[in-house]
């Protein structure tokens, strides 16, 4: 008896017996192989570009600190101005018992205090620019993950004492000084007030959260920070309008909100109710929603390979008949059911293998000039491509089996007598 | 020794089954030289189908060198086939895309020899068969007598007990045909039990015996 598995110098034989005849038929075989190829390409690029604008995402997303948060009150009933009718529920006093440590889970805060319609028009010499303008504190560079670029962050002095210096954004500078890359040391006014620029903020990429509309008129390359104490005097007001605060880590997200707003609504004897908002939830939605497109990517490129699948099985039935009288030559001479099998297999899997190869190497192709022409990081991974010829060669096991089954069973005798 | 005792065989038809070997029983001792003649529709390919383990018996035994194969399933004749038998067809029967060594390698492939042996001993064996210069050719390269030489030397490369030809020069010229004959006749000398079907007499007269079928049966008066 011969055993099941079939030794390499079997393999070997087989697969040498499947290149000579594929060698007879090379258009059906050419095509066989595209129809495969394609398939593969199909999951190649599904594959890719799902991961490509996830990472893209990710990394936005990132850039804006997956452990940061911010916390403002929630009323949707009082609508847009209910901050200055009812107050903003956030003031100093709630600060300072953030700072005294009500919140393990909390590494830092910062104030955020600003208009309730954000802009405000600056000067410099005369030019005049619209600006986003917010009050904070040391920390929320670091909150925000910030880099300052040129220049210098705040320090603590230039908050107690409330000095008129600000950090900018990239747009500020070039709206306002075109010609200068190194604004540091320049200066604006804001309500007669002049500012002096102490640094300037690192560009920051908002190409996803502005495609699905989130924060549409707040432009934070468009921004200027100032020492909150001294925006609180310039509103008159003690009140806090967000909290932004840093967990100690990504697992302690849910605790640092929730420690906060308990803290708040404490304080504030339940009078109001307060949102925590973080980058990280926006993480999970995007998630699930990348998770649903490649879904649908990767049935689509199945069907694909599910059709280039069928075309193996119908060039290799046609084979099989093509060659009755050769299979019954074969079985004559005394060869084992398992070797007209194994043969007629191996020809499936190599014309399937092939066309992985094939889908591989145009798949790789269109990745990189998609990587080119997008900037998106979508070459793939060796898992990926790993995956793919894997997937190939399944197809064609699973399409050549039928009919390398229907040759290995063929009566020698009835083979014999077919022309 | 081939033994074949009250070997019947009906090949179906809708509802009817056509009787086409009757009963037949048959010896061929080692070492001969037999030929089997008949019209066409008597039954002799048939005959020769069961006798090279091609096809399995309704009714009766077959014993191929004392060993029973009425049991045998597909593989186990296949091994049969294999070991013991070499086929020599009309139609010669070789693989159009291989070329003659490569025909001639094959029945080795399927019993695992190893490659380089394979092809040493196929080199060997169409020297024998005069082809020694024609080893890379295709069949479609080659002569009809050159063909059914390739055929004969595939018949003889695992060295089987009996060889089965299936009316070897039916489709040769006459000169040619003898050309066969006369290599049959010299593997006879070298030991080869051989059983040939043939309906031309000059053919049959190679043979040391002649059995003739008609109807499904052995002709006992000739």
């Amino acid at each position: 008896m011969t055993s099941m598995v079939p030794s390499s110098g079997q393999i070997r034989d087989a697969l040498y017996q499947a290149t000579y005849a594929l060698r007879d038929n090379r258009l059906r075989t050419l095509l066989s192989i595209l129809g495969i190829a394609v398939g593969i390409i199909a999951v190649i690029i599904v594959g890719v570009v799902t991961k490509g604008v996830r990472e893209r995402v990710f990394s936005e997303l990132e850039s804006y600190g997956l452990q940061s948060f911010w916390i403002y009150r929630k009323d949707p009933a009082a609508g847009p101005n209910a901050a200055v009718r009812e107050g903003t529920g956030i003031d100093d006093e709630d600060l300072q018992a953030v700072h005294l440590g009500c919140c393990p889970a909390v590494l830092q805060v910062s104030p955020r205090v600003y208009y309730t319609d954000w802009n405000v028009t600056i000067r410099s010499g005369n030019r005049f620019d619209r600006v986003l303008l917010e009050g904070v504190d040391v920390t929320y560079v670091d909150i925000s993950k910030d880099v300052i670029q040129l220049g210098r962050n705040f320090r603590p002095a230039d908050i107690e004492s409330r000095r008129a210096v600000a950090l900018i954004g990239t747009k500020v500078q070039q709206d306002l000084f075109p010609e200068n890359p190194d604004p540091v040391g320049e200066s604006f006014r804001f309500n007669e007030m002049k500012f002096t620029i102490i640094g300037m903020i690192k560009e920051k990429n908002r190409d996803f959260l502005k495609s699905i509309g989130a924060a549409e008129n707040y432009d934070i390359n468009d921004r200027i920070l100032i020492p909150y104490t001294l925006h609180q005097q310039m509103l008159g007001s003690k009140e806090i309008h967000t909290l932004a605060g840093e967990a100690v880590d990504v697992r302690s997200m849910q605790d640092a909100q929730t420690q906060i707003v308990e803290l708040l609504q404490r304080r504030h004897n339940n009078k109001f109710a307060y949102t925590p908002e973080s980058m990280e939830g926006w993480v999970h939605t995007i998630d699930s929603i990348l998770t649903n497109i490649s879904l649908v990517g990767i049935i689509a490129a199945s069907v694909s390979l599910l059709v280039g699948g069928i075309g193996i099985m119908n060039i290799m039935t046609t084979s099989v008949v093509e060659r009755t009288r050769e299979i019954g030559i074969r079985k004559a001479i005394g060869a084992p059911q398992r070797d007209i099998l194994m043969q007629f297999l191996m020809e499936a899997v190599f014309i399937s293998t092939l066309g992985g190869a094939l889908g591989l190497v145009l798949g790789l192709a269109a990745s990189y000039g998609l990587a080119a022409w997008t900037h998106m990081d979508v070459i793939p991974s060796p898992w990926i491509m790993l995956g793919a010829l894997l997937v190939s060669m399944t197809v064609g096991v699973v399409s050549g089996y039928y009919p390398a089954r229907r040759a290995a069973s063929l009566k020698p005798v009835e083979a014999l007598r077919f022309d | 020794m081939l033994r074949l005792s009250n070997a019947s065989k009906s090949y179906r038809s809708g509802n009817f089954a056509l009787p086409v070997l009757k009963n037949v029983s048959l010896s061929i001792n080692q070492g001969e030289f037999i030929a089997i003649m008949g019209p066409s529709g008597s039954g002799k390919s048939t005959l020769l189908n069961i006798l090279g383990c091609l096809d399995t018996l309704d009714a009766g035994t077959y014993d191929l060198f004392g060993q029973s194969v009425d049991h045998l399933d597909e593989d186990g004749l296949a091994r049969v086939r294999l070991k013991y038998i070499g086929f020599v067809f009309q139609s010669f029967n070789l693989i159009s895309r291989y070329n003659a060594l490569r025909n001639v390698e094959l029945p080795m492939v399927y019993s695992r020899t190893a490659p380089n042996l394979r092809t040493r001993r196929a080199k060997h064996a169409l020297q024998l068969v005069g082809l020694g210069d024609r080893l890379l050719h295709t069949p479609a390269q080659l002569s009809g007598g050159q063909q059914q030489r390739i055929a004969i030397a595939r018949a003889l490369i695992n060295n089987p007990h009996v060889i089965i030809a299936d009316e070897p020069t039916g489709s040769l010229d006459s000169k040619s045909g003898h050309e066969i004959m006369h290599l049959f006749q010299r593997l006879h000398a070298a030991g080869k039990t051989i059983v040939v079907v043939t309906h031309e007499d000059a053919i049959a007269a190679y043979a040391q015996r002649i059995v003739r079928v008609k109807d499904g049966k052995i002709d006992p008066t000739k």
